[in-house]
Formats: structure tokens, sequence, C-alpha cells
């Protein structure tokens, strides 16, 4: 039976949302150092009206719903879906204020593909943004990327059991470590190392390519942030194009690819498991995968003879094939020329491989490699099955850090969520036909939504309809979550809804 | 003969920054069809990067479409403003042959220019702060520390009285 919500319960999942939004309320205020340094005094007091609101609403929020009850399962699947919704129109305050965007909607739009890491944009002017915004939807990436809530449950955690429970909420169910504060270290040091490494690589490359130190060492930080978090955004409209360079982008490839590996890979590895690179079901599923749409791409753009030379055409596939799988967004091609050159055949492939998506327990989103080698390994399994006989045991087994066997649930869970994510694409995609946008355009766009990716067909402008705009803030926002927290959440509404609040 | 052909260079020179220039949309949208033609671009600099003795320099147009400049170094160097969030780059007109997929540039869309022309120099922009919103900011600010420790040391002070109130 389905247990009834009680007062209680909200107050559980509201007491904790107000502390992350405090959470919120101090990241709000690190741009202020871009901003000063940069001599941008115009732009503090904008930080500072949104960071004083979210201090307010939340610290009010806190005092009115504090409870000493202990959070469970549903509490913190709940706040895991809940948290991004909260997030959202508080993070969307300076975007809107400065001007960033040309509406509230738009800045709502931008602050949700941040946290999700999506990297689809509805801001104007990107080359003129002042230095402290454009930091600012960096900063938005990292930190969905490694997870609002892994850290607001680091610095906030009182009980393990409320951590553990909240950090499963966000499809991060795959600890690294017991101890679940430790582990949310641990996922912060690793971030934090390689995006120092990648600023550093990144402004080395530029300072090299010939750009002046000061803009090679901003983008450097940005863009790492934005490719370890295979976040997407970048502070020139032209992306990773701005510079021109192949080893730009080599760096941008490199990072990406690492932030699409799986936190607790990158542990094993760190911690001298390296036959870990070779035995892994996620590591081996990507390579597969990347391969063969790597080859397919090319081999269609030779067909309908898109490139001329053959290392252009490897190149400029490869990029955009890594980028769309890891779920990053960067684009080394036009948008408007994806959508203008590249055959439809092509445009449908680039979706699908967007909503595969990087490895679980990674910064990117999708169905997850895991899920996808798990459901390879089934198709298989019942093959075999099928071609043994009836008294035969068909066993089947997948690597991930350790030999796990592979049971109908673990195939069941993983088509689950891969059906999930086919539900969406289809609804994003019908909903943008609707507003009159040509098929495979809607289906890529619709793709780059639901996969958290970022790259577009031009479809993602200040122009599109309000509707368009809030669909894609919803499926971003699920496809990060994974569809369940989300039914959770709508199961919760329906609940409520029917049977009411109950007091106890 | 001669003269008129003096003429005439004379006067291509003088009218280039006024030829009419393609869109960025337009090439990019349509850049199967202008692969190797020569063509007109004129956009804000946003963005110059010297690479031995060329430079790539990037140009903004107004609708918001960035294309690779390609041209020589020197060129690049009369660049005197760089647009950005304080500055209107330099405007800059270029002439050349458009690549849809540049085979010098690893595939790169760009334009190698012939001739380049600054049109109109870029300028600082005054970005003072708005002072009812710094003073709101102050307020709010002031608002939010208030509510903050006000609100925490009266759930700490009833803490001592009751485990947890009820609303």
């Amino acid at each position: 039976m389905i247990p009834y919500l009680t007062k209680e319960d909200f107050k559980v999942i509201g007491f904790n949302l107000c502390r992350i939004g405090n959470v919120l309320g101090f990241l709000l205020l690190v741009p202020i150092i871009v901003a000063v340094i940069y001599k941008e005094f115009d732009i503090v007091p904008h930080f500072i009206i949104a960071s004083a609101v979210t201090f307010i609403l939340c610290n009010v929020g806190i005092h009115f719903l504090q409870t000493d009850k202990k959070m469970e399962l549903k509490h913190a699947l709940c706040l895991a879906a809940v948290a991004w919704i909260f997030c959202m129109p508080l993070a969307a305050i300076p975007l809107w204020s400065t001007g960033t965007t040309g509406s509230y909607l738009d800045a709502n739009f931008d602050a949700m593909s941040g946290f999700t890491t999506t990297g689809l944009s509805l801001a104007q002017g990107v080359d003129h943004l002042p230095y402290s915004i454009n930091f600012y939807r960096h900063f938005l990436q990292f930190v969905g990327g490694i997870g609002i809530i892994v850290v607001s449950l680091m610095i906030l955690s009182k009980s393990e059991i409320s951590s553990v429970l909240a950090f499963k909420g966000e499809a991060r169910d795959m600890g690294i470590r017991p101890n679940i504060v430790r582990t949310s270290r641990i996922i912060l040091g690793i971030a934090l190392t390689f995006m120092v490494l990648g600023a550093v690589l990144f402004s080395v490359v530029a300072i090299s390519e010939g750009a002046n130190v000061g803009t090679s060492v901003f983008d450097g930080v940005n863009y790492s942030m934005a490719a370890f978090s295979t976040g997407g955004f970048a502070p020139h409209s032209q992306s990773i194009l701005f510079y021109h360079s192949t080893l730009y982008e080599i760096v941008a490839l490199v990072m990406f690819l690492i932030g699409s590996f799986n936190f607790t890979f990158h542990y094993a590895v760190l911690s001298g498991k390296r036959r870990e690179i070779f035995k892994n079901i996620e590591i081996k599923t990507v390579f597969i995968t990347l391969t063969l749409s790597t080859l397919v791409i090319a081999g269609l753009l030779l067909y309908f003879n898109v490139y001329s030379s053959a290392s252009i055409l490897f190149r400029k596939a490869f990029f955009q094939a890594a980028s769309a799988h890891t779920t990053t967004g960067f684009g080394t091609i036009n948008s408007a020329q994806i959508a203008g050159l590249w055959p439809s055949a092509v445009l449908f492939l680039m979706s699908i491989i967007m909503i595969l998506g990087a490895c679980a327990n990674s910064t990117g989103g999708g169905i997850k490699a895991i899920r996808v080698g798990i459901i390879i390994k089934s198709f298989f399994r019942e093959i075999k099955k099928a071609l043994s006989p009836s008294s035969a045991v068909v066993t089947e087994k997948y690597h991930h850090i350790e030999d796990t066997p592979l049971t109908d649930t673990i195939a069941r869970g993983a088509m689950l969520i891969a059906l999930g994510y086919v539900i969406l694409f289809v609804f994003g995609t019908t909903v943008t036909v609707l507003c009159g946008y040509n098929a495979s355009n809607s289906m890529y766009e619709t793709g780059s939504a639901v996969g958290n990716v970022g790259l577009s067909s031009g479809i993602t402008s200040p122009a599109m309809p309000a509707p368009l705009k809030i669909t894609y803030i919803f499926l971003m926002w699920a496809g990060r979550l994974e569809i369940i927290a989300v039914l959770v959440l709508i199961g919760f509404v329906i609940l409520a809804l029917r049977k009411g609040v109950r007091r106890r | 003969m001669k003269k008129a052909f003096i003429f005439a260079a004379i006067l291509l020179t003088l009218m280039a920054p006024l030829a009419s220039s393609e869109s960025g949309q337009a090439l990019i949208e349509n850049a199967g069809r202008f692969d190797g033609m020569p063509v007109t671009f004129r956009g804000e600099v946003i963005g110059v990067m010297t690479r031995g003795d060329f430079a790539w320099v990037n140009l903004l147009d107004n609708e918001g479409y960035a294309i690779g400049i390609w041209c020589p170094a020197e060129n690049a160097k009369k660049i005197s403003f760089i647009g950005d969030y304080s500055h209107v780059g330099d405007n800059v007109q270029v002439a050349g042959t458009f690549h849809m997929a540049c085979t010098e540039h690893g595939g790169d869309l760009d334009i190698h220019a012939d001739n380049f022309t600054i049109v109109a120099q870029g300028r600082e922009v005054d970005k003072s702060p708005s002072l009812p919103l710094a003073a709101l900011s102050i307020v709010l600010a002031a608002v939010a520390i208030f509510i903050t420790f006000y609100l925490w040391r009266i759930r700490k002070e009833r803490e001592k009285i009751l485990p947890w109130p009820s609303y």
C-alpha cells in the first residue's frame, strides 16, 4: 500500500530544500570575486540581490518548516526532483536582472540548462556578456555537474542515512565508499583536480595559439568547468571554434571524455586498479558505441558528399559525435550549418547517441552506458537462452568495479529507464513539431534537451515559442533526474490531490 | 587607359567599405553555395589570435553570427579594440574567399581575407553602477543578514525550551 502523505513529509522536504537553497545563496556570491577582478562594479549588486533574496526566503522557510523527522527514501527522491525546480528561479535572478536573457522565462531556461549541464542557451550577445556573468553560467554547470545536492549534503549533512538517501535520489546511487560524506568529498576532489588541470591546459594552449593571456586564462577556467561537467556552455558564440585550433579541440575532447566517465571508475583507476580501463562495461560500451557512431556519421557525410577531405570528415564527425555521446554540447560546427548542411540521417543518428549518453555516476546525462551495456548483454542472454536446451541454465555477468550477475531485475530496471527516455524523446519531438519545426531538427533538439547535451540545430533561440521553452525546461530536468524521481514526485502530487494531506 | 584604370582602382578601394556584404546567417546556412567564392563580410572584432605571419580575427555581424577571418598579421595589428562587455570592437569589413570547410584549417568555416578594412574604430563603453540598484542590494543584504541571525537565535532559544516547534 502506498503511504499517505503527512504534513511532516512536506516539512521534511521543504526544510531540506531551504537548506540547499542556503548553499545556493553562498554560491551566488562567488561570481562577485570575478566581478571585482574585472572591475564590473555595476554587476555586483545583481548577485548581492539574488543572494539576499535566496537567504531571506530560505531562512524564513527553515524557521517555519523545522522538523526533527528523519529523511526517508520518499523524501530523498522528492527532494532530488524538487531541488532543481526550487533553485532554478533563484539562480535565474542575476541572468534576468543583468539583461543576459530577454525575459525571466529565458533566464530560468538558462539556469536549468546550467544546473542540468545541458548547455542549450537563450543568452543574448554571449560575446559581450560581463565576465562575471559568463563565469556564473559556467560555474552553474560545474555545480550542477558535481551535483548541487552532493555539495549541499557534504556541507550540511547531519545524518549519514539522510545523505545516502538524497544521494540515491539524484541517480548517483553507486557509492565509492560506504561513508557518503567522504564519497562527496572524493567526488569534489576529483572534479576540482581535473578542473584545475583542464584550466591550465586550456590556458597554455590558447596562449600558444596566439590569444592574449587574460582571455586565455579566463576562457580556460570556463571551458574547463564546462568540459569536465559535460556542460557545453561557452564564453563565445562560436564555442570551441573561436580558437580555430586542433590542439584546443583535443584538450576539450580529453576533458569532456574524462568528465563523462563514472566517478567510481575514476576512483578505482586513481587507486591503482588500471585493469578496470579494459574490463569496465561502461568504458567498453562507450568505446564501441562512439567508434560505431563516428564511423557511421563519417560514412553518411561521405555518402552525401558534405566534406571533400577524409581528415576533415573524420575530425568533424568524431568531435561532434564525441560531444553528443558524452552529452557535452561543444561544437566545432555552427548550429545553423549543422541544420542546413548535415543530412537528416546524420541528425537522427546524432539524436540517438545524445540519448544513449555518458557513464552513470558521472557529470553526463542520457540513458547511461552501463544501462546500454546491460540491455545489450540481456539481448545476447535471451538469444543464448533460446538456442540452449531447455534444461540449461544460462547466466551472464557484467563487470563494473566488480563482477555482478546480470539478473532479470537489473535488466528490467535498465530497460525501464531507457523506455522513460524514449517516452520523453517522443513527447518532446511531438511538441517541437507541433510548434512548426521540421521533424529532423525537432528530433535533434529534443535529443539534446533530454540527453542534457546542448548541441542545437538552431531551434533553441530567444524567438522560440514560450510553451516550447517550458517543454525543454521540463525535458532537461526530467532527463537529468532519469525520470524515476520525477515519476515519484508526480505520484506524490496525485496522491495529495486525491487523498489530501494528513496532519500526522 | 592607364588613367582610367588607376581611377577605377582608387574608386574601388574607396568604395570597399560601402560595398554590400553578405550576412553571417546567409553565409553559414548556404555555406555549400558560397564555398570557394569571393565574399564580403562585415562585423565587429571579438577575438584576435596571431599565428606567425598570419592571424585569426573573429568577426561578429549585427545578427549575432560570428565567422573566423584568416588574414595577414599586419592587418590584425591595426585593430585597436576587441569587443567584450566594456568595449565595442573595431568594425571591420573583409573581402576574401569563403570556405565551407577549409582544407588548410582542419575543416573550419572561414574566410581568407584579401582585403581588410577597418570601417569604424571601437570604443570603451561606460558601465558605471546604478546607484538605486546598489542601494537596494545593500538594504536587501542587511535584511538577509538580520533575518538569518534573528531567526537562528529564536530557533536556538526555543530548542532550549521545546525540542522542535510546530507551526
